[in-house]
């Protein structure tokens, strides 16, 4: 079978167990989506609010993430054991438990907005493992090329920024890309935190017209475009980006 | 004839890993014009010896001098002498994100102070005259073995270093590709280039080198003209000469 047959086949064989599911559940649960229609302003509001906190906590991550690997690839020991820890604390706490730590935590000592709350909590989070994707780009960098820096002259810091930078970034871009659909995929927990995101906006429109199933198909279908999407953009940008 | 000026002088240089002793007080002299083929089998300590001269190894002890001048290990005075001295890789280790023609204007822009667009005039030089002149905006890996040691060596030349170390330059390369890259070597010898070049190409030691210097499990064992080594009685050099003529 050829791969464009294949994957029709699949399409066909999804789209008729989707019918399916969907017949046998209106049987019993009445699908009322024209009350959602009057809410879709709030789904939009929900997606900007969604997507601004990934992207800026994306940013900040991606810093903190720099900070990470450099400090792991340090010479300097107290540097380097500060990574790891830094990694080990954020790689063994349920991201929840960061957002509740941030905002009731900290937030009870002085005053956190709920955004900054939720980028705060995602970027430190997200950073350890950025970190980590840094860090193996780094290493993945051929050993004899730093070397030819070396014996050309060059001073550490311009072996890093001329050589190992470059490529150790374009080998991140996927990874990082994966990351970034998780991040967006993660940030659905800031609304423990009542911070108006697309989940809690879904939730609202949920519980406002008691059409609780619908919204959150709406919101199951939100998010697989959103991050769909990324994952597009990042493959171009992979290609373009490539070493030939 | 008049004796030419000392370049390079190794005095005592002594490296160990762990506790295997790499080098023992290796010592010799450089001098202007000279092309030394440095011959020993297999862990006989020349990859190091090299790797020690320009410090990407840091001796355990002994002492560079520089046209007179000791070598001090300072980040300053290291980095001035490197870049007085070429270094050709065994893998050629090009920067693979960068175009050939900014391989070889790398240093002139990141230690000479040169514009890119002056460095990339002088690379482009460098290249034509390894025969390369095509391929100045390809990227290393869409060049064959030979033609990326061909680089290596434009970019170990672009500095216009006063000695050039060659680390095995040609045992990385098909057989087919030797040649190419010997005769950029050869030219460079006739071109009065000081040159280091650790080889197994017995007919370069023979016919281009003015001297062999034979290393023997971490000593200098022999200093001579090739056809004083190639002609010697001793044991060490004929058990060697007898191996490399078995793997050939
Ligand atoms: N980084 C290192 N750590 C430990 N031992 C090393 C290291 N580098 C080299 N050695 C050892 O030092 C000895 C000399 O190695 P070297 O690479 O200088 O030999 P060589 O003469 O260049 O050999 P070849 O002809 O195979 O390239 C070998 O026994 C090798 O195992
Ligand atoms: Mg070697």
């Amino acid at each position: 079978m050829s791969r464009a047959m294949s994957k029709i086949t699949l399409g066909i064989m999804v789209a008729g167990l989707l019918w399916f599911s969907y017949s046998s559940v209106s049987a019993v649960y009445p699908f009322n989506w024209s009350s959602l229609t009057k809410y879709y302003k709030l789904f939009l509001e929900g997606i900007l609010t969604t997507f601004q906190l990934s992207v800026i906590a994306l940013a900040l991550a991606v810093i903190v993430g720099i900070l990470v690997a450099l400090a792991r690839d340090s010479k300097v020991n107290l540097l380097r054991d500060a990574g790891t820890l830094y990694v080990w604390f954020f790689r063994n706490m349920p991201l929840l438990v960061v957002i509740l730590l941030v905002y009731y935590g900290f937030g009870s000592a002085v005053n956190v907005d709920r955004f900054w709350a939720g980028v705060i909590s995602l970027s430190l989070f997200e950073g350890a493992y950025v970190g980590e994707i840094f860090r193996a780009g780094i290493d993945a960098v051929p050993s004899g090329e730093k070397e030819a820096g070396e014996a050309m002259g060059l001073y550490r810091s311009q072996i890093m920024f001329s050589i190992v930078f470059p490529q150790a970034f374009r080998i991140s871009i996927p990874p990082l890309i994966g990351q970034l659909v998780t991040l967006i995929k993660d940030s659905s927990l800031v609304s423990v935190i009542a911070l108006g995101d697309l989940t809690m906006r879904a939730r609202q429109v949920g519980t406002q017209t008691l059409a609780v199933f619908e919204a959150y198909i709406v919101l199951a279908g939100c998010y697989l475009v959103m991050t769909s999407l990324v994952s597009l953009v990042g493959r171009v940008l992979e290609r373009r980006l490539a070493i030939p | 004839m008049k004796e030419k000026n000392v370049i390079l002088s190794l005095l005592n240089l002594t490296k160990s890993f762990d506790s295997q002793e790499v080098l023992k007080e290796v010592s010799f002299d450089v001098r202007e014009g000279d092309v030394i083929a440095v011959l020993g089998s297999s862990g006989a300590g020349k990859t190091t010896l090299l790797r020690c001269i320009n410090n990407l190894i840091t001796p355990d002890g002994g002492d560079v001098f520089f046209k007179g001048e000791r070598v001090q290990r300072t980040k300053h005075s290291i980095r001035a002498f490197r870049s007085k001295v070429g270094f050709v890789f065994q893998r050629f280790n090009l920067i693979s994100h960068l175009r050939i023609i900014d391989n070889v204007a790398l240093p002139l822009v990141k230690v000479g102070r040169v514009k890119w667009t002056d460095a990339r005039k002088v690379a482009a030089d460098h290249l034509k005259r390894v025969g390369l002149a095509d391929k100045l905006m390809s990227y290393p890996s869409q060049l064959s073995g030979g033609q990326q040691q061909r680089v290596g060596i434009a970019r170990a030349l672009v500095m216009d270093p006063d000695i050039v170390l060659l680390d095995e330059p040609t045992s990385a390369l098909d057989p087919s590709l030797v040649g190419e890259v010997m005769r950029v070597i050869r030219r460079l010898s006739s071109e009065g280039r000081t040159m280091i070049i650790v080889t197994h190409e017995i007919e370069f030691a023979k016919h281009i080198a003015n001297r062999v210097v034979f290393l023997n499990d971490g000593e200098v064992f022999a200093d001579c003209s090739p056809n004083e080594f190639f002609e010697s009685v001793s044991g060490e050099i004929a058990e060697f000469l007898t191996d490399l003529s078995a793997i050939v």
